[in-house]
Protein backbone atom coordinates (compact mmCIF):
# COMPACT_ATOMS: atom_id res chain seq x y z
CA UNK A 1 0.00 0.00 0.00
CA UNK A 2 0.97 3.41 -0.86
CA UNK A 3 2.55 5.55 2.46
CA UNK A 4 1.42 8.74 0.90
CA UNK A 5 -1.34 9.49 -1.39
CA UNK A 6 -2.66 12.83 -3.07
CA UNK A 7 -6.08 12.63 -4.93
CA UNK A 8 -6.89 15.59 -6.98
CA UNK A 9 -5.02 18.24 -4.85
CA UNK A 10 -5.65 21.46 -5.71
CA UNK A 11 -4.58 25.27 -4.90
CA UNK A 12 -6.15 28.56 -6.33
CA UNK A 13 -4.21 31.75 -5.32
CA UNK A 14 -6.56 34.29 -6.22
CA UNK A 15 -7.09 33.52 -10.04
CA UNK A 16 -3.40 31.57 -10.33
CA UNK A 17 -3.84 27.70 -10.18
CA UNK A 18 -0.49 27.41 -7.97
CA UNK A 19 -1.51 23.32 -8.13
CA UNK A 20 -3.89 21.81 -10.35
CA UNK A 21 -6.04 18.08 -9.61
CA UNK A 22 -2.68 16.92 -8.87
CA UNK A 23 -2.47 13.04 -7.76
CA UNK A 24 0.58 10.75 -6.92
CA UNK A 25 1.25 7.43 -4.75
CA UNK A 26 4.43 7.12 -2.97
CA UNK A 27 5.61 3.72 -1.66
CA UNK A 28 7.09 3.40 1.57
CA UNK A 29 10.55 3.43 1.74
CA UNK A 30 10.73 5.03 -2.03
CA UNK A 31 12.58 7.91 -2.39
CA UNK A 32 10.10 10.31 -4.37
CA UNK A 33 11.70 13.17 -6.24
CA UNK A 34 9.72 15.87 -7.17
CA UNK A 35 10.69 18.33 -10.06
CA UNK A 36 9.78 20.74 -12.37
CA UNK A 37 10.84 24.91 -13.32
CA UNK A 38 10.25 27.35 -11.14
CA UNK A 39 6.77 28.13 -10.44
CA UNK A 40 5.72 24.79 -11.33
CA UNK A 41 4.29 24.24 -7.70
CA UNK A 42 6.41 22.17 -5.99
CA UNK A 43 6.88 23.91 -2.94
CA UNK A 44 3.11 24.56 -2.67
CA UNK A 45 2.46 21.28 -2.85
CA UNK A 46 4.96 20.03 0.05
CA UNK A 47 3.28 22.79 2.06
CA UNK A 48 -0.48 20.99 1.47
CA UNK A 49 1.25 18.46 2.34
CA UNK A 50 2.27 19.24 5.74
CA UNK A 51 -0.61 21.60 6.46
CA UNK A 52 0.97 24.79 6.21
CA UNK A 53 -1.81 25.93 3.31
CA UNK A 54 -5.09 24.37 2.90
CA UNK A 55 -5.83 22.84 -0.66
CA UNK A 56 -8.62 24.76 -2.53
CA UNK A 57 -9.51 20.55 -3.12
CA UNK A 58 -8.47 16.96 -3.03
CA UNK A 59 -7.76 14.97 -0.65
CA UNK A 60 -4.57 13.26 1.40
CA UNK A 61 -3.84 9.99 2.71
CA UNK A 62 -0.78 9.24 5.19
CA UNK A 63 -0.75 5.35 5.69
CA UNK A 64 -4.10 5.42 4.63
CA UNK A 65 -5.47 7.67 6.74
CA UNK A 66 -6.77 10.53 6.00
CA UNK A 67 -4.95 13.87 6.87
CA UNK A 68 -6.54 16.36 5.05
CA UNK A 69 -8.42 17.84 7.98
CA UNK A 70 -5.31 17.59 10.39
CA UNK A 71 -3.39 20.38 11.67
CA UNK A 72 0.58 20.46 11.16
CA UNK A 73 1.22 19.08 14.59
CA UNK A 74 -1.09 16.13 14.08
CA UNK A 75 0.54 15.39 10.49
CA UNK A 76 3.84 15.31 12.54
CA UNK A 77 2.75 13.27 15.25
CA UNK A 78 1.19 10.89 12.52
CA UNK A 79 4.86 10.50 10.68
CA UNK A 80 5.13 13.43 8.53
CA UNK A 81 8.18 15.40 8.89
CA UNK A 82 9.43 18.02 7.20
CA UNK A 83 12.56 20.55 6.29
CA UNK A 84 12.46 23.36 4.87
CA UNK A 85 13.68 25.34 1.49
CA UNK A 86 14.63 28.74 3.43
CA UNK A 87 16.47 26.91 6.57
CA UNK A 88 14.55 28.53 9.27
CA UNK A 89 16.43 27.54 12.60
CA UNK A 90 15.54 28.49 15.96
CA UNK A 91 17.95 30.83 16.14
CA UNK A 92 17.75 31.83 20.32
CA UNK A 93 18.51 27.96 20.53
CA UNK A 94 22.00 25.47 19.91
CA UNK A 95 21.73 23.07 17.69
CA UNK A 96 20.59 20.51 20.63
CA UNK A 97 17.94 22.48 21.78
CA UNK A 98 16.58 22.94 18.48
CA UNK A 99 16.39 19.25 17.61
CA UNK A 100 15.06 18.85 21.49
CA UNK A 101 12.13 19.96 19.52
CA UNK A 102 11.49 17.71 17.36
CA UNK A 103 12.66 14.79 19.52
CA UNK A 104 10.18 15.84 22.25
CA UNK A 105 7.13 16.89 20.29
CA UNK A 106 7.01 15.09 17.26
CA UNK A 107 5.62 12.27 18.83
CA UNK A 108 3.11 12.72 21.88
CA UNK A 109 3.83 11.29 24.64
CA UNK A 110 7.92 11.12 24.59
CA UNK A 111 9.53 11.92 28.24
CA UNK A 112 12.07 14.33 28.43
CA UNK A 113 14.72 11.78 28.96
CA UNK A 114 13.17 9.91 25.80
CA UNK A 115 13.70 13.11 23.96
CA UNK A 116 17.54 13.79 25.10
CA UNK A 117 18.19 10.41 24.32
CA UNK A 118 17.18 10.65 20.70
CA UNK A 119 18.15 14.21 19.90
CA UNK A 120 21.79 12.58 20.53
CA UNK A 121 21.45 10.21 17.97
CA UNK A 122 19.80 12.00 15.63
CA UNK A 123 22.54 14.35 16.22
CA UNK A 124 24.97 11.43 15.90
CA UNK A 125 23.42 10.40 12.51
CA UNK A 126 23.66 13.62 10.88
CA UNK A 127 27.02 14.80 12.03
CA UNK A 128 26.09 17.48 14.37
CA UNK A 129 27.32 16.31 17.63
CA UNK A 130 30.56 18.05 18.05
CA UNK A 131 28.25 21.27 17.17
CA UNK A 132 25.73 20.75 19.73
CA UNK A 133 26.07 23.37 22.01
CA UNK A 134 27.17 25.83 19.23
CA UNK A 135 23.73 28.67 18.88
CA UNK A 136 21.97 27.91 15.53
CA UNK A 137 22.44 31.22 14.31
CA UNK A 138 26.71 30.94 14.26
CA UNK A 139 26.27 27.93 11.40
CA UNK A 140 27.65 27.76 8.23
CA UNK A 141 25.04 26.97 5.25
CA UNK A 142 25.50 23.57 5.31
CA UNK A 143 25.52 22.69 9.07
CA UNK A 144 21.93 24.81 9.00
CA UNK A 145 21.07 22.68 5.86
CA UNK A 146 22.20 19.06 8.22
CA UNK A 147 19.86 21.21 11.24
CA UNK A 148 17.17 21.25 9.34
CA UNK A 149 16.96 17.49 8.25
CA UNK A 150 18.18 16.39 11.87
CA UNK A 151 15.33 18.55 13.23
CA UNK A 152 12.81 16.90 11.19
CA UNK A 153 14.28 13.40 11.42
CA UNK A 154 14.15 13.65 15.22
CA UNK A 155 10.44 13.80 15.07
CA UNK A 156 10.58 10.35 14.12
CA UNK A 157 8.68 10.57 10.84
CA UNK A 158 7.49 7.65 8.56
CA UNK A 159 7.82 10.09 5.42
CA UNK A 160 9.88 12.88 5.41
CA UNK A 161 9.62 15.92 2.92
CA UNK A 162 12.70 17.85 2.03
CA UNK A 163 12.54 20.81 0.09
CA UNK A 164 15.40 21.54 -1.64
CA UNK A 165 18.08 20.93 0.44
CA UNK A 166 20.80 20.78 -1.67
CA UNK A 167 20.39 24.19 -3.02
CA UNK A 168 23.57 26.48 -2.04
CA UNK A 169 25.74 23.41 -1.42
CA UNK A 170 29.36 22.05 -3.49
CA UNK A 171 29.62 19.55 -4.91
CA UNK A 172 31.57 18.04 -2.27
CA UNK A 173 28.89 19.30 0.56
CA UNK A 174 25.81 18.06 -1.73
CA UNK A 175 27.43 14.45 -2.07
CA UNK A 176 27.82 14.67 1.76
CA UNK A 177 23.64 15.42 1.76
CA UNK A 178 23.18 12.50 -0.52
CA UNK A 179 25.25 9.85 1.64
CA UNK A 180 22.86 11.24 4.83
CA UNK A 181 19.90 11.50 2.72
CA UNK A 182 20.59 7.31 1.77
CA UNK A 183 21.45 6.57 4.97
CA UNK A 184 17.77 7.96 6.42
CA UNK A 185 16.24 5.80 3.70
CA UNK A 186 17.95 2.59 4.74
CA UNK A 187 16.78 2.90 8.10
CA UNK A 188 13.01 2.37 6.71
CA UNK A 189 12.13 6.36 5.98
CA UNK A 190 10.42 7.30 2.81
CA UNK A 191 11.60 10.36 1.44
CA UNK A 192 9.88 12.66 -1.08
CA UNK A 193 12.39 15.47 -2.28
CA UNK A 194 12.55 18.53 -4.22
CA UNK A 195 15.28 19.05 -6.08
CA UNK A 196 16.89 21.12 -8.62
CA UNK A 197 20.45 20.10 -8.66
CA UNK A 198 19.85 16.94 -11.52
CA UNK A 199 22.92 14.83 -10.27
CA UNK A 200 21.62 14.92 -7.09
CA UNK A 201 17.87 13.36 -8.48
CA UNK A 202 20.09 11.05 -10.62
CA UNK A 203 21.78 9.71 -7.64
CA UNK A 204 18.98 9.28 -5.08
CA UNK A 205 15.51 8.98 -7.06
CA UNK A 206 13.71 5.97 -7.27
CA UNK A 207 10.49 7.87 -9.31
CA UNK A 208 10.87 11.00 -10.22
CA UNK A 209 7.51 13.40 -10.55
CA UNK A 210 8.03 16.12 -13.16
CA UNK A 211 5.59 19.38 -12.50
CA UNK A 212 4.90 21.78 -14.81
CA UNK A 213 2.29 24.69 -14.11
CA UNK A 214 0.57 22.90 -11.11
CA UNK A 215 0.25 19.75 -12.95
CA UNK A 216 1.59 16.87 -13.07
CA UNK A 217 3.73 15.91 -16.69
CA UNK A 218 5.77 12.94 -16.28
CA UNK A 219 6.19 10.37 -13.87
CA UNK A 220 8.93 7.20 -13.85
CA UNK A 221 12.28 6.31 -13.24
CA UNK A 222 14.85 9.40 -13.85
CA UNK A 223 15.72 7.86 -17.38
CA UNK A 224 12.28 7.95 -18.30
CA UNK A 225 11.40 11.31 -17.85
CA UNK A 226 13.90 12.54 -18.86
CA UNK A 227 14.06 11.48 -22.47
CA UNK A 228 10.57 12.52 -22.18
CA UNK A 229 10.17 15.12 -24.93
CA UNK A 230 6.88 17.23 -23.00
CA UNK A 231 9.69 17.38 -19.91
CA UNK A 232 12.83 18.39 -21.88
CA UNK A 233 10.44 20.85 -23.86
CA UNK A 234 9.21 22.19 -20.37
CA UNK A 235 12.59 22.52 -19.17
CA UNK A 236 14.35 23.83 -22.25
CA UNK A 237 11.55 25.38 -24.12
CA UNK A 238 9.97 24.03 -27.84
CA UNK A 239 12.40 23.02 -30.77
CA UNK A 240 11.06 25.16 -33.58
CA UNK B 1 15.54 18.30 37.07
CA UNK B 2 18.52 18.77 39.15
CA UNK B 3 19.02 22.26 37.99
CA UNK B 4 15.02 22.41 39.35
CA UNK B 5 15.91 21.58 42.83
CA UNK B 6 19.07 24.18 42.75
CA UNK B 7 16.28 26.99 41.96
CA UNK B 8 14.24 25.70 44.46
CA UNK B 9 16.54 26.17 47.09
CA UNK B 10 17.34 29.53 45.67
CA UNK B 11 13.63 30.17 46.13
CA UNK B 12 13.05 28.89 49.52
CA UNK B 13 16.39 30.76 50.83
CA UNK B 14 14.95 34.44 48.99
CA UNK B 15 11.83 33.17 50.44
CA UNK B 16 13.35 33.35 53.81
CA UNK B 17 15.01 36.34 53.37
CA UNK B 18 12.11 38.64 52.15
CA UNK B 19 10.30 37.20 55.58
CA UNK B 20 12.57 38.57 58.16
CA UNK B 21 13.05 41.98 55.64
CA UNK B 22 10.38 44.09 57.59
CA UNK B 23 11.26 43.09 60.81
CA UNK B 24 15.25 43.93 60.21
CA UNK B 25 14.01 47.42 58.22
CA UNK B 26 12.01 47.98 61.71
CA UNK B 27 15.26 47.55 64.07
CA UNK B 28 17.86 49.50 61.35
CA UNK B 29 15.41 52.37 60.47
CA UNK B 30 12.79 52.68 63.05
CA UNK B 31 9.96 55.04 61.62
CA UNK B 32 11.42 55.50 58.52
CA UNK B 33 11.13 51.86 57.90
CA UNK B 34 7.29 52.01 57.10
CA UNK B 35 7.98 54.11 54.17
CA UNK B 36 10.56 51.56 52.77
CA UNK B 37 8.83 49.28 53.08
CA UNK B 38 6.04 51.24 50.99
CA UNK B 39 8.23 51.09 48.58
CA UNK B 40 9.57 47.43 48.56
CA UNK B 41 5.39 46.38 48.47
CA UNK B 42 5.48 49.03 44.85
CA UNK B 43 8.73 47.37 43.86
CA UNK B 44 7.31 43.76 44.70
CA UNK B 45 3.81 44.47 43.05
CA UNK B 46 5.56 45.91 39.75
CA UNK B 47 7.79 42.56 39.71
CA UNK B 48 4.74 40.37 39.78
CA UNK B 49 3.42 42.59 36.61
CA UNK B 50 6.72 41.78 34.80
CA UNK B 51 6.73 38.43 35.58
CA UNK B 52 3.63 37.79 34.74
CA UNK B 53 3.48 39.74 31.30
CA UNK B 54 7.37 38.20 30.58
CA UNK B 55 5.63 34.21 30.98
CA UNK B 56 3.15 34.90 28.44
CA UNK B 57 5.51 37.03 25.65
CA UNK B 58 8.11 34.47 26.11
CA UNK B 59 5.17 32.49 23.27
CA UNK B 60 5.62 35.69 21.42
CA UNK B 61 2.33 36.88 22.32
CA UNK B 62 2.84 40.65 23.26
CA UNK B 63 0.10 41.79 24.88
CA UNK B 64 -1.27 45.30 25.32
CA UNK B 65 -4.06 43.79 27.56
CA UNK B 66 -2.38 43.09 30.44
CA UNK B 67 -4.10 45.93 32.46
CA UNK B 68 -7.50 43.99 31.90
CA UNK B 69 -6.54 41.19 33.89
CA UNK B 70 -5.24 43.11 36.52
CA UNK B 71 -8.23 44.92 36.37
CA UNK B 72 -10.41 41.52 36.59
CA UNK B 73 -9.08 40.51 39.35
CA UNK B 74 -9.49 43.48 41.09
CA UNK B 75 -13.05 44.09 40.28
CA UNK B 76 -13.55 40.45 41.24
CA UNK B 77 -13.12 40.84 44.89
CA UNK B 78 -14.55 44.56 44.69
CA UNK B 79 -17.97 43.42 43.50
CA UNK B 80 -17.78 39.99 45.50
CA UNK B 81 -17.33 42.23 48.48
CA UNK B 82 -19.82 44.61 47.45
CA UNK B 83 -23.22 41.95 46.48
CA UNK B 84 -22.71 39.73 49.30
CA UNK B 85 -21.00 38.95 52.54
CA UNK B 86 -18.16 37.12 51.22
CA UNK B 87 -14.90 35.70 53.57
CA UNK B 88 -12.74 38.62 52.86
CA UNK B 89 -9.89 36.71 51.33
CA UNK B 90 -11.44 34.64 49.08
CA UNK B 91 -11.80 37.37 45.98
CA UNK B 92 -8.02 37.23 45.76
CA UNK B 93 -7.80 33.49 44.18
CA UNK B 94 -10.89 33.86 42.33
CA UNK B 95 -9.83 37.21 41.03
CA UNK B 96 -6.87 35.14 39.63
CA UNK B 97 -9.48 32.67 38.48
CA UNK B 98 -11.68 35.54 36.36
CA UNK B 99 -8.82 36.63 34.92
CA UNK B 100 -7.72 33.05 33.62
CA UNK B 101 -11.62 32.65 32.10
CA UNK B 102 -11.25 36.35 30.46
CA UNK B 103 -7.76 35.28 29.00
CA UNK B 104 -8.87 32.30 27.34
CA UNK B 105 -11.39 33.80 25.65
CA UNK B 106 -9.25 36.62 24.72
CA UNK B 107 -6.68 34.39 23.50
CA UNK B 108 -8.67 31.47 21.70
CA UNK B 109 -9.67 34.63 19.36
CA UNK B 110 -5.83 36.11 18.65
CA UNK B 111 -4.29 32.90 18.05
CA UNK B 112 -4.14 33.89 14.55
CA UNK B 113 -2.88 37.24 15.07
CA UNK B 114 0.50 38.07 14.79
CA UNK B 115 2.46 41.35 16.04
CA UNK B 116 1.14 44.66 15.58
CA UNK B 117 -2.74 42.92 15.09
CA UNK B 118 -2.56 40.66 18.37
CA UNK B 119 -1.00 43.43 19.84
CA UNK B 120 -4.06 45.62 18.62
CA UNK B 121 -6.45 43.42 19.25
CA UNK B 122 -5.59 42.93 22.90
CA UNK B 123 -5.65 46.58 23.69
CA UNK B 124 -8.71 46.72 21.97
CA UNK B 125 -9.89 44.12 24.63
CA UNK B 126 -8.86 45.81 27.09
CA UNK B 127 -10.41 49.08 26.34
CA UNK B 128 -13.84 47.30 26.02
CA UNK B 129 -13.19 45.35 29.45
CA UNK B 130 -13.12 49.01 30.72
CA UNK B 131 -16.11 50.33 28.33
CA UNK B 132 -18.00 47.64 29.52
CA UNK B 133 -17.42 48.33 33.71
CA UNK B 134 -18.32 51.34 33.85
CA UNK B 135 -21.17 50.73 31.74
CA UNK B 136 -22.06 47.60 34.25
CA UNK B 137 -25.24 48.72 36.41
CA UNK B 138 -24.36 51.05 39.58
CA UNK B 139 -25.13 48.76 42.12
CA UNK B 140 -22.73 45.97 40.71
CA UNK B 141 -19.93 47.61 39.59
CA UNK B 142 -20.24 50.94 41.18
CA UNK B 143 -19.98 53.01 37.48
CA UNK B 144 -17.67 55.67 37.05
CA UNK B 145 -17.27 56.76 41.22
CA UNK B 146 -15.98 52.72 41.42
CA UNK B 147 -16.27 50.65 44.33
CA UNK B 148 -14.62 50.91 48.02
CA UNK B 149 -12.99 47.95 48.99
CA UNK B 150 -12.22 46.59 52.47
CA UNK B 151 -8.79 46.80 53.35
CA UNK B 152 -7.15 43.18 54.23
CA UNK B 153 -5.55 44.38 57.32
CA UNK B 154 -6.79 46.51 60.38
CA UNK B 155 -3.89 46.40 62.95
CA UNK B 156 -4.78 47.83 66.21
CA UNK B 157 -3.50 50.97 68.14
CA UNK B 158 -2.71 50.03 71.19
CA UNK B 159 -1.62 52.88 73.65
CA UNK B 160 1.08 52.26 76.05
CA UNK B 161 2.12 49.58 73.60
CA UNK B 162 3.25 50.85 70.50
CA UNK B 163 3.52 54.10 69.00
CA UNK B 164 1.11 55.61 65.77
CA UNK B 165 3.57 54.98 63.41
CA UNK B 166 3.64 51.01 64.36
CA UNK B 167 0.38 50.82 63.13
CA UNK B 168 1.31 51.78 59.76
CA UNK B 169 4.28 49.43 59.74
CA UNK B 170 2.05 46.20 60.96
CA UNK B 171 -0.14 47.13 57.74
CA UNK B 172 2.37 47.64 55.34
CA UNK B 173 4.04 44.20 56.74
CA UNK B 174 1.15 42.05 56.16
CA UNK B 175 0.68 43.59 52.06
CA UNK B 176 4.49 43.31 51.59
CA UNK B 177 4.24 39.78 52.89
CA UNK B 178 1.20 38.94 50.88
CA UNK B 179 2.85 40.31 47.74
CA UNK B 180 5.88 38.18 48.66
CA UNK B 181 3.48 35.04 48.32
CA UNK B 182 2.40 35.95 45.25
CA UNK B 183 5.78 36.96 43.63
CA UNK B 184 7.24 33.95 44.85
CA UNK B 185 4.44 31.81 43.19
CA UNK B 186 5.42 34.04 40.32
CA UNK B 187 8.61 32.96 40.42
CA UNK B 188 8.11 29.08 40.78
CA UNK B 189 5.58 29.24 38.03
CA UNK B 190 8.53 31.00 35.76
CA UNK B 191 10.95 28.52 36.37
CA UNK B 192 9.05 25.69 35.82
CA UNK B 193 8.16 27.11 32.69
CA UNK B 194 12.57 27.75 31.91
CA UNK B 195 12.94 24.41 33.01
CA UNK B 196 10.66 21.84 32.09
CA UNK B 197 9.67 21.17 27.97
CA UNK B 198 7.06 24.31 28.10
CA UNK B 199 10.49 26.78 27.30
CA UNK B 200 11.36 24.80 24.06
CA UNK B 201 8.16 24.83 22.84
CA UNK B 202 7.59 28.22 23.65
CA UNK B 203 10.76 29.40 22.28
CA UNK B 204 9.61 27.92 19.44
CA UNK B 205 6.34 29.21 18.81
CA UNK B 206 7.42 32.87 19.72
CA UNK B 207 10.66 31.92 16.92
CA UNK B 208 8.70 30.50 14.08
CA UNK B 209 5.28 29.17 14.76
CA UNK B 210 4.40 27.39 11.02
CA UNK B 211 8.54 25.81 11.55
CA UNK B 212 7.27 24.63 15.23
CA UNK B 213 4.03 23.28 14.18
CA UNK B 214 5.87 21.26 11.24
CA UNK B 215 7.74 19.95 14.17
CA UNK B 216 4.85 18.65 16.32
CA UNK B 217 4.27 21.69 18.64
CA UNK B 218 0.88 22.11 19.10
CA UNK B 219 0.95 25.95 19.06
CA UNK B 220 -2.71 26.93 20.60
CA UNK B 221 -2.48 24.62 23.58
CA UNK B 222 0.87 26.28 24.05
CA UNK B 223 -0.16 29.91 23.66
CA UNK B 224 -3.31 29.39 26.11
CA UNK B 225 -1.71 27.91 28.41
CA UNK B 226 0.52 30.92 29.03
CA UNK B 227 -2.29 33.27 28.90
CA UNK B 228 -3.87 31.32 31.53
CA UNK B 229 -0.44 31.45 33.94
CA UNK B 230 -0.19 34.78 33.08
CA UNK B 231 -3.03 36.32 33.93
CA UNK B 232 -3.22 34.39 37.22
CA UNK B 233 -0.93 35.65 38.16
CA UNK B 234 -1.40 39.12 37.31
CA UNK B 235 -5.04 38.72 38.52
CA UNK B 236 -4.01 37.52 41.97
CA UNK B 237 -1.91 40.91 42.00
CA UNK B 238 -5.05 43.00 41.01
CA UNK B 239 -7.24 42.15 43.42
CA UNK B 240 -4.70 42.26 46.23
CA UNK B 241 -4.08 45.74 44.70
CA UNK B 242 -8.16 46.72 45.27
CA UNK B 243 -7.70 45.59 48.78
CA UNK B 244 -4.35 47.51 49.51
CA UNK B 245 -5.59 50.77 47.63
CA UNK B 246 -8.97 50.50 49.30
CA UNK B 247 -10.97 51.12 45.99
CA UNK B 248 -11.32 50.31 42.02
CA UNK B 249 -12.04 52.59 39.83
CA UNK B 250 -12.60 52.29 36.27
CA UNK B 251 -10.11 54.58 34.85
CA UNK B 252 -7.39 53.89 37.25
CA UNK B 253 -7.75 49.80 37.85
CA UNK B 254 -8.28 49.44 34.16
CA UNK B 255 -5.60 52.00 33.34
CA UNK B 256 -3.25 51.78 30.47
CA UNK B 257 -0.27 52.57 33.16
CA UNK B 258 -0.26 48.89 34.09
CA UNK B 259 -0.06 47.40 31.01
CA UNK B 260 2.85 50.17 30.03
CA UNK B 261 5.23 49.01 33.13
CA UNK B 262 4.03 45.15 32.37
CA UNK B 263 6.20 45.60 29.05
CA UNK B 264 8.65 47.74 29.77
CA UNK B 265 10.12 46.50 33.31
CA UNK B 266 10.77 42.88 31.81
CA UNK B 267 12.70 44.86 28.25
CA UNK B 268 14.23 47.00 31.01
CA UNK B 269 15.36 43.83 32.88
CA UNK B 270 15.77 41.45 30.22
CA UNK B 271 12.75 39.50 28.24
CA UNK B 272 12.06 36.20 28.53
CA UNK B 273 14.25 35.35 31.61
CA UNK B 274 12.55 34.84 35.87
CA UNK B 275 15.26 37.04 37.11
CA UNK B 276 15.19 39.79 34.55
CA UNK B 277 11.38 41.48 35.24
CA UNK B 278 12.96 41.27 38.68
CA UNK B 279 16.00 42.75 38.17
CA UNK B 280 13.57 45.28 35.95
CA UNK B 281 11.42 45.78 38.76
CA UNK B 282 13.78 46.32 41.44
CA UNK B 283 15.62 48.69 38.92
CA UNK B 284 12.70 51.01 37.85
CA UNK B 285 11.40 51.03 41.74
CA UNK B 286 14.35 52.81 43.07
CA UNK B 287 14.77 54.35 39.94
CA UNK B 288 11.88 55.89 40.24
CA UNK B 289 12.01 57.11 44.23
CA UNK B 290 15.32 58.28 43.23
CA UNK B 291 14.19 60.77 41.02
CA UNK B 292 11.18 61.76 42.68
CA UNK B 293 13.74 62.27 45.78
CA UNK B 294 15.56 64.64 44.21
CA UNK B 295 13.06 66.24 41.48
CA UNK B 296 10.14 67.22 43.00
CA UNK B 297 8.59 68.42 39.97
CA UNK B 298 8.58 67.01 36.58
CA UNK B 299 10.64 63.99 37.95
CA UNK B 300 8.87 61.45 35.10
CA UNK B 301 10.95 63.34 32.50
CA UNK B 302 14.51 61.93 34.26
CA UNK B 303 12.29 58.36 34.27
CA UNK B 304 11.81 58.38 30.65
CA UNK B 305 15.57 59.97 30.04
CA UNK B 306 16.71 56.56 31.64
CA UNK B 307 14.10 54.28 30.14
CA UNK B 308 14.96 55.31 26.55
CA UNK B 309 18.68 55.46 27.73
CA UNK B 310 18.70 51.74 28.82
CA UNK B 311 16.77 50.69 25.67
CA UNK B 312 19.36 52.19 23.36
CA UNK B 313 22.45 51.01 25.18
CA UNK B 314 21.31 47.90 26.52
CA UNK B 315 18.72 46.57 24.33
CA UNK B 316 19.19 42.91 26.10
CA UNK B 317 18.15 44.70 29.14
CA UNK B 318 19.93 44.24 32.54
CA UNK B 319 20.12 40.43 32.13
CA UNK B 320 21.60 40.63 28.74
CA UNK B 321 23.99 43.48 30.05
CA UNK B 322 25.37 40.71 32.92
CA UNK B 323 25.38 37.84 30.41
CA UNK B 324 27.75 39.81 27.79
CA UNK B 325 29.50 41.28 30.71
CA UNK B 326 30.02 37.43 31.51
CA UNK B 327 31.09 36.27 28.06
CA UNK B 328 33.39 39.55 27.70
CA UNK B 329 35.79 38.08 30.66
CA UNK B 330 35.64 34.50 29.89
CA UNK B 331 36.32 35.24 26.39
CA UNK B 332 39.50 37.58 27.08
CA UNK B 333 42.13 34.86 28.35
CA UNK B 334 41.51 33.16 25.22
CA UNK B 335 42.16 36.06 22.29
CA UNK B 336 45.55 37.24 25.08
CA UNK B 337 46.55 33.26 24.39
CA UNK B 338 46.12 34.11 20.57
CA UNK B 339 48.00 37.35 20.69
CA UNK B 340 51.35 35.73 22.21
Amino acid sequence: MSILQAQGLSKKFGGLDAVSELSFAVEAKEIFAIIGPNGAGKTTTLNMISGLIKPSAGKLKLNGQEISIKDSAERCHLGLGRAFQVVQPFPEMTVEENVLVGALFGKSGVSEATGRKLAQEVLKQTGLLALKDTPAEELTLLQEKRLEIARALATQPKVLLLDEVMAGLRPGEARQAVELVKNIRNKGVTIVFIEHVMPVVRDLADRVMVMDYGKKLAEGSYQQVTNNPQVIEAYLGAEE
Amino acid sequence: MRRISYDLLFVLLAAALLFFLPATLKALYGKASVSYLSLLINATGLAILALSWDILARTGQLSLAHAAFYGAGAYTTAILLKLADWPLWLGIPLGGIVAVLLALLLGSVTLRLRGIYFAIATLAFAEVLKAVVQQLPTRIAGGAAGINVAALFRPAFIPGEMERWEVAFLRNQSYFLVYVGILLLSILVSILVQRSRLKPAFTAIRTNEEVAAVMGVKPARYKLLAFALSSFLVGLLGASEAHRIGSVLPDETFGIGTTVFALVTPIFGGLYTTLGPILGAAGLASVEELLRRTFEEGYLIGYGIVLVASILFMPKGIVGLIDSLKRRRRKLPRSAEEAV
